[in-house]
């Protein structure tokens, strides 16, 4: 596996000497983001996510199987993560880095520990068949701040994802085809957003938001926060790095949830606009002979 | 079994019965490995780990990707690069350590996050740069498990390093905080929670905090339970306070071993030693 | 891209009439064309020909992510670490490093080397003699001509003393190019047959009289130095701007005014 290569004296040096002047290195303030563009495939499901050059894919999928014996009341969510060497040389498939157990986690503990999917609407018959949704995150291209990407990535997948609806009957359960029913939306109850503030200088003094794969390598420390609009935070990560001052970090969370109140309106409008696009006039529109095939 | 945290508001008496501002019995020991160049042993409450430090030495083979480390548990290490000394950590949690008797295989994300937490949690405070083109192995064994698990690692294997003379600029204490009532009630009267045991863990939101030595400034701060945002501040503010509280009992236990050191003739009463102020 | 010709793919058959033709000078055939003999000229690469009448070549101009280093390519390298009697450098990331040996430096002797330290980055030329492909490739920051330095060297690092050749001390920062910007960059006479006239932009009327120094390294990265941290940023987005829109002269003036105007 080549290793991760370090970044020059130079661009460590001028990275750092420009922050204390306040200054980045593609011009941008602090706080702010670089342009953010969330789109949906033509399938339920699919939401592609672009910051800067960042690019995150995320699909949901769900099959029907058998439900833990543990948990026989609950359905199945996973989501998984794969950095492959498409990304960076440095990724290596089936064996997995640091950052990508930590973005793993991350996820998990964002998404799926903090509740934001209903998994008991996911159980069909109590025990023996359950839905098991499951989320593929794909890093497409690395720029920094893989995280808030594919965090975003898979709410807005699973927000966007349809599954097929189902009926009970006499103990007979029916999977209905697309054709047969429209899919109905999954039980979704919350949407936490990861914002993560990168810190630099000697005592971390700079907090910087969405910093690229240079600052990320330059950088000494850094703290994830997961919040959703509610103002509830989902889970922090700072692990380690150089100690930061607790009143910075407290600021740091209040900028957080501003900043999550703007990813979950983008995530809204984007899914609005594709609902509109889907909708062609209902059904008897549909079966219109003048349409495309 | 679900915690009944409405007596709580009765007697201020949480399960265990204790306040919310005490820490459990925190026992520490150092030395207790012989063949270790550092080594701990540390209970906060009945959390119980042991921690043996080697090096920093030359670093062994190159052993393929970060992920590899102790046997059975996860290892990650940091740093390396530029001339510092790299920090591997292994964890290795015992099959019995818990209630439920499960089995932790080598590729448990959860335990390579904790070992990559304690890492560059230590990273920050260690003068890596000391020793260049080496390697400092950090060997963590837990062996029960009763909430603050990943603050009692940090704080155990804070004490071995200074048992094995790693030069470092101060403690690294880490403790836990929660918070009475769960996210869902937007309680305004709910009170902090210093040192959650596993029932509190499980049951309350609560945070993992470390600082650097006396001060303010937070090395690791990991929240995993949904939390009012309102509330971080009281929860941060007690965590951080309980730190320092965990960074007495360390210096403590530190200053005891070193006394009787002396005092059985292990180290020369020499010029500096005999300035050591015991209070 | 500026220079004009037709679009080529690989293996078509290149029109005779396009083939120049010079009484005296033979034929010469630069990168991504192949002769198959007896007559026949194959490009390998996809991309746009041109040729050259005066000097009876032709090439084919191409813009790829992978640099293949060639013989007296400028590049700008970064140390990776020190052995005995060269210093191992890296072209590109991933890739197998170059030697540079301690001794290549203007006025270098075995007491008086330069000191580097890993990371740091100089901008070299790749010797006349190495990088074929059989060889990793050999740098030098000295004229084996003349014994000068000519602009090669170490980069400096505020706050450490570089050793000879162009000793560049304020702050400065590297920003990744596309290698046909790069070369287009390079070209002798850029703004006319490379189109690019961004630099000049920032140092003359349009850009306000902006210092600074820039080091274009063929395998595609710009240093850019100056006295304040402020223009570096400048010229370092707008080389980069320039190269991602692919902007012509207008579209570059444009720019340089519109950043001029925002980091003000």
């Amino acid at each position: 596996m080549p290793r991760e290569v370090d970044p020059s004296l130079n661009e460590k040096q001028f990275v750092t000497q420009a922050l204390e002047e306040n200054l980045r290195l593609d011009g941008r303030e602090f706080d702010q983001y670089r342009p953010l563009e969330l789109t949906f495939g033509e399938q339920y499901g699919v939401a592609d996510v672009t910051l800067g050059k960042t690019r995150i894919l995320a699909k949901a999928t769900a099959e029907v199987t058998v439900p833990y014996a543990d948990r026989p009341l609950d359905g199945i969510f996973t989501i998984a993560t794969e950095l492959s060497p498409m990304t960076s040389p440095s990724f290596e498939v089936n064996r997995p880095t640091e950052t990508e157990v930590l973005l793993s986690r991350l996820l998990e503990k964002t998404v799926r520990r903090s509740g934001a999917l209903d998994t008991e609407s996911l159980c069909l018959v109590a025990g023996q068949k359950c839905w098991s949704v499951r989320v593929d995150v794909h890093a497409l291209s690395h720029d920094g701040n893989l995280t808030d990407a594919a965090c975003l990535a898979v709410v807005a997948a699973l927000r966007h994802f349809r599954k097929p609806d189902t009926s009970m009957d006499a103990g007979v359960l029916t999977v209905y085809t697309p054709a047969e029913r429209e899919p109905v939306p999954l039980s979704w109850l919350h949407s936490p957003f990861c914002v993560t503030w990168s810190f630099f200088g000697e005592e971390g003094e700079t907090a910087v938001l969405d910093a690229t794969w240079l600052e990320e390598q330059v950088r000494v420390g850094s703290c994830t926060v997961s919040l959703n609009r509610h103002g509830e935070i989902c889970q922090i990560a700072k692990l380690g790095g150089t100690p930061v001052n607790a009143v910075v970090l407290l600021q740091c969370t209040g900028v957080a949830l501003a900043k999550v109140k703007e990813f979950d309106e983008l995530v809204d409008r984007r899914l609005t606009e594709d609902l509109k696009r889907r909708d062609k006039g209902g059904f008897m529109a549909e079966l219109r002979a003048e349409n495309d095939r | 079994m679900p915690l009944d945290t409405s007596t709580y508001n009765l007697a201020l008496l949480r399960v265990d019965g204790r306040r919310w501002n005490e820490l459990r019995r925190v026992h520490a020991q150092i030395r207790t490995q012989a063949a270790a160049d550092g080594s701990s042993y540390l209970e906060m409450g009945h959390t119980k780990v042991m921690c043996v430090v080697t090096g920093p030495t030359e670093p062994g083979p190159r052993r393929g990707g970060a992920a590899a480390g102790g046997a059975g548990g996860g290892g990650v290490g940091s740093g390396g690069a530029g001339g510092k000394a790299e920090i591997v950590v292994g964890i290795v949690i015992a099959g019995f350590s818990s209630v439920d008797r499960k089995r932790y295989g080598r590729g448990d994300k959860r335990t390579l996050e904790l070992a990559s937490t304690v890492s560059n949690a230590l990273a920050a405070s260690l003068h890596t740069n000391l020793f260049p083109h080496s390697q400092i192995n950090i060997s963590l064994h837990v062996l029960s498990q009763d909430g603050s698990l990943l603050a009692a690692l940090i704080n155990a294997a804070t004490l071995a390093c200074v048992d094995a003379g790693i030069p470092m600029t101060d403690y690294v204490a880490a403790c836990t905080a929660g918070s009475t009532s769960t996210y869902a009630a937007n309680d305004e009267g709910a009170d902090p929670l210093l040192d959650l045991n596993h029932q509190e863990e499980q049951e309350l939101p609560g945070l993992t905090v470390a600082t650097l030595g006396n001060s303010d400034r937070v090395a690791v701060l990991v929240c995993e339970s949904r939390v009012q945002i309102s509330r971080l501040e009281g929860m941060l503010a007690v965590g951080v306070d309980g730190c320092k509280q965990m960074r007495e009992i360390l210096d403590r236990v530190v200053r005891e071993k070193g006394v009787r050191m002396i005092q059985e003739g292990t180290v020369e009463k020499g010029v500096g030693l005999g300035d050591i102020d015991m209070d | 891209m500026a220079p004009d010709g037709p679009l080529v793919l690989p293996g078509e058959t290149i029109d005779p009439s396009l083939v120049p033709s010079h009484p005296k000078n033979p034929l010469r055939l630069g990168p991504g064309l192949r002769h198959i003999p007896p007559t026949d000229i194959v490009p390998t690469v996809a991309g746009q020909l041109i040729t050259n009448p005066v000097k009876n070549s032709m090439w084919i101009e191409y813009n790829s992510n992978r640099y293949i280093p060639s013989p007296n390519d400028l590049i700008l390298a970064q140390i990776l670490r020190s052995t005995t009697d060269a210093y191992l450098c890296l072209i590109t990331p991933y890739s197998a490093p170059a030697t540079l040996p301690h001794l290549a430096f203007e006025g270098a002797t075995k007491k008086t080397r330069p000191q580097l330290a890993p990371g740091q980055l100089v901008y070299a030329r790749i010797t006349p003699a190495s990088a074929n492909r059989h060889m990793d490739p050999e740098l030098e920051c000295v004229s084996a001509t003349t014994g000068k330095a000519d602009g090669l060297g170490p980069i400096g690092v505020v706050g450490t003393t570089s050793g000879s050749g162009s000793g560049s001390t304020g702050p400065g920062c590297v920003f990744d190019i596309s290698l046909g910007f790069a070369r287009r960059l390079l070209m002798a006479r850029s703004r006319e047959d490379g189109g690019v006239g961004v630099l000049e932009m920032l140092g003359g009327e349009e850009g306000g009289g902006l210092a600074f120094e820039t080091a274009v390294g063929r395998n595609g990265r710009v240093w850019v130095g100056s006295e304040s941290a402020r223009t570096v940023v400048l010229v370092g987005r707008a080389l980069q701007e320039t190269d991602r829109a692919g902007l012509g002269m207008e579209g570059q003036r444009r720019l340089v005014k519109k950043l001029v105007r925002e980091m003000k």
